[in-house]
């Protein structure tokens, strides 16, 4: 990397933090002044505010992306791998997304057996996974489900029922950065940054991946992260 | 998923947090999931002090908390001063991506941390999941805490078997008795099957910590310069490679270790510290001076400031104004003048430390040639030194010695070093330097006589010959009375005696009697647990003879 692009690199990664600290201000002042409405008008707003909370935690979360991947490009990300319990990892997952999920009717299947762990660090896996749940909500129809198995590798996938990822996207593996396109909304953000952290857990050999298919189960999209 | 349900309304809560409405969301949250007994504080000290009034069962704290503490010095303070109940939970709500957090030691991680925005339902599971590995758990911290590490680590298997779920945190408990009990080679074996299986990091750092228990310097070395690579990020192995790199005789490798953790983390107050020291002795005032700059700029909310870092700072702005005269003599000159007046402030009540900084400021005129400074300085000296009452330290004293004698107050010079001698007498490296110092030659040729005799007796001692043993601790504290050290080494040998004699009365009557002439050891000393362990020992057996 050259001077200037890095000295714009950091400027990004500054901004990128500055501005997750006004939206965290923002969520709060929204948050005081819900606690201050009465009842009625609570409900007559319900859907905007929940447009308004939806939308600035995505927001968040991509700003979050964005600094992880500034640090991992900098060596400056504490990778810090440990042991966890699948089901209980998935299940704070879901958790994260329960309001929305319950706001939208949603049905969320974790099916895991209970007693097995891997090795990963659960901060960084954590951003990815939420991601994927996340996008399953706004563009799926009803129906989530969340499998993990551990072999060769820890593999957790994602269902949902809706209308499956573009095939443009399945097809580019590796290069997400192609997967930007403003007339669906996909910044690609979201895939770099599961592919990135994907590829920082390494174990002799192998290292740790991502895949987009279609179909499945539920018929909608898949995503699969193996982690070695 | 089956978990035994959490009653929140018997817990009593602490929020940490300095944003008010954020705080209050939280205390929503908490209400939200039954809890009754809720407290608020909004920055690091009330956070102390309330943890000192009250046992919390549950802290969630924010990691940034404006300018005061920040949520891990809240935390390490917590258990430095063992303010913190075995289960108690401490959970760290950071801004962003948590492992930046990972900055803190190792070894004072909360239970668990949340990002920034989170729900109810997220607390709650978080909460659930580490109260319930927390209470599982508690018994075993519970016995390392009372030091009963053989008992802990049977417990540690019992509760793997038990809950397999928490074999890693048992796992790491089990290291801990292991390294406690000196097993050496058994927590090498548990570590080292750990990482070949994964790279974990305390599990890496543990196979490095017995490798250098073990004496194993290259081995350890070779192992922390794996880790370092590997973890970039985790500090602690940096700590390691370099106190490792110190004792195999390569202090700029050692500094230059330091220099990478501090890159990385400047926050540290004990790493800048330890850097200040090493880039002293490599003669790199650049980096000494910045180091303790920053020492003293941390340690502002912390508990853990010592004079030190204050001392040293306006010793290595009085070397560059010696050294150079290419510096802005004026800036530095009002930097140190700053630094002495936040040391006698912070420390106002403290002789010791008024009397030391005193003859610091004296030293410090004389190389502003500022000649009313320094008469002024070493009356106030003076004025401070009658008020003392506890033992000043070996590295204290040397300091001070130096610093007297170039202002020529030979007297005074003379009789804080021979204090210091006949109390430090078994250091070598200290007495190496005291010998450098002093005229006295009797000084020096006593200390070492003292040294014999303390040995000797030592060797009779472990062989229970306890009679020669109390001939020769008397012989030592004729040489030198004051030492603490030898008092408490006869006062156990007279205990023994007694344990062996019928008629014991006499020998306990005389352990006593020794112990009172132990009069000026600081609670801060480290050899004030072994006194008072001693005192009360004397006490129980003189009331059952």
């Amino acid at each position: 990397m050259n001077k200037s692009e890095n000295l714009f690199s950091t400027i990004l990664a500054s901004s990128a933090h500055d501005m997750k600290n006004s939206l965290g201000m923002l969520l709060n002042a929204l948050n005081s002044i819900l606690d201050a409405l009465p009842e009625e008008h609570l409900k007559k707003s319900q859907s905007n505010i929940g447009i308004i909370q939806y939308e600035s935690s995505r927001v968040s979360s991509s700003l979050m992306q964005l600094l992880s991947i500034y640090k991992i490009e900098n060596n400056q990300l504490a990778f810090n791998p440990g042991y966890h319990n699948l089901y209980d990892f998935v299940e704070e997952q879901v958790l994260i997304h329960m309001p929305l999920i319950e706001a939208r009717g949603f049905s969320c299947e974790i099916e895991i057996d209970e007693s097995i762990e891997a090795v990963f660090d659960e901060s960084l896996i954590s951003m990815v996974i939420s991601n994927v749940i996340g996008n399953a909500i706004r563009y799926a129809h009803s129906k989530i489900k969340i499998t993990a198995e551990i072999g060769e590798y820890a593999n957790i996938t994602i269902y949902d029922n809706g209308p499956g990822y573009p095939a443009q996207m399945i097809e580019m593996a590796g290069d997400y950065i192609q997967g930007i396109n403003n007339s669906t909304g996909s910044t690609g953000l979201g895939l770099f940054f599961a592919q990135k952290v994907a590829a920082l857990h390494v174990h002799g050999e192998k290292s740790g991946s991502v895949s987009l298919q279609n179909g499945g189960p539920l018929g909608g999209g898949i995503f699969e992260i193996a982690i070695p | 998923m089956k978990k035994p349900l959490v009653r929140y309304s018997q817990k009593k809560v602490l929020i940490i947090e300095d944003f008010p409405e954020f705080a209050r969301s939280l205390r929503g949250m908490m209400i939200n999931m039954g809890s009754k007994q809720i407290d608020v504080v909004y920055n690091g000290l009330d956070a102390i002090q309330a943890c000192k009034e009250r046992k919390y069962d549950i802290i969630l704290s924010d990691y940034n908390l404006g300018e005061s503490k920040d949520g891990q010095q809240v935390l390490e303070e917590l258990h430095s001063f063992n303010l913190l109940k075995s289960n108690t939970v401490f959970i760290m709500i950071t801004a962003e991506n948590t492992t930046a957090m990972v900055m803190g030691a190792l070894e004072f991680q909360p239970d668990a941390y949340l990002t920034k925005p989170f729900n109810g339902n997220i607390l709650r599971s978080r909460l659930d999941k580490s109260i319930h590995k927390k209470d599982l758990l508690a018994p075993i911290s519970r016995m390392i805490k009372k030091k009963q590490w053989a008992e802990a680590l049977e417990l540690c298997n019992d509760t793997t078997k038990e809950n397999p779920k928490f074999r890693m945190a048992c796992l790491r408990l089990k290291f801990a008795c292991l390294k406690s009990l000196k097993k050496y080679d058994k927590a090498l074996e548990l570590t080292t099957r750990i990482v070949n299986e994964r790279p974990i990091p305390w599990a890496m750092l543990g196979v490095g910590e017995i490798f250098y228990a073990k004496k194993e310097l290259e081995r350890a070395l070779e192992l922390f310069l794996d880790m370092t690579q590997e973890f970039p990020m985790i500090l602690e192995g940096y700590d390691w490679l370099a106190k490792i790199q110190y004792q195999l005789g390569q202090p700029i490798e050692a500094q230059k270790s330091l220099e990478r953790a501090i890159e990385r983390s400047p926050k540290a107050l004990q790493r800048q510290k330890l850097l200040g020291e090493i880039a002293e002795e490599n003669d790199d005032l650049g980096i000494m001076t910045s180091a303790f700059r920053q020492a003293v700029k941390f340690g502002r909310n912390s508990a853990f400031a010592s004079p030190d870092e204050f001392i040293k700072l306006t010793k290595s702005i009085g070397k560059q104004l010696k050294g150079s005269t290419n510096v802005d003599r004026k800036k530095l000159i009002m930097e140190a003048e700053s630094t002495f007046s936040k040391l006698n402030k912070r420390f106002k009540s403290d002789p010791g430390t008024q009397f030391r900084s005193a003859v610091a400021h004296a030293d410090f005129g004389s190389i502003t040639n500022d000649q009313e400074a320094v008469e002024k300085f070493i009356s106030t000296a003076n004025k401070h030194y009658k008020k003392i009452e506890e033992h000043i330290g070996a590295k204290e004293s040397l300091e001070i010695t130096e610093s007297l004698k170039q202002l020529g107050q030979n007297e005074l010079a003379e009789s804080i070093l021979e204090e210091a001698v006949e109390q430090y007498f078994d250091d070598p490296a200290f007495i190496k330097k005291a010998e450098k110092l002093t005229t006295n030659k009797h000084l020096i040729e006593n200390s070492k006589k003292t040294n014999q005799l303390n040995n000797k007796a030592i060797q009779c001692f472990s062989k229970q010959d306890f009679n020669s043993a109390i001939t020769f601790f008397s012989e030592a504290s004729e040489i030198a009375p004051n030492n603490v050290n030898i008092i408490l080494n006869h006062a156990q040998a007279l205990l023994k005696r007694s344990q062996k004699d019928a008629d014991n009365r006499q020998d306990l009557q005389k352990a006593e009697e020794t112990l009172k002439r132990v009069t000026r050891l600081s609670p801060a000393d480290n050899r004030y647990a072994r006194y008072s362990e001693l005192s009360r020992l004397t006490q129980l057996m003189l009331q059952k003879a």
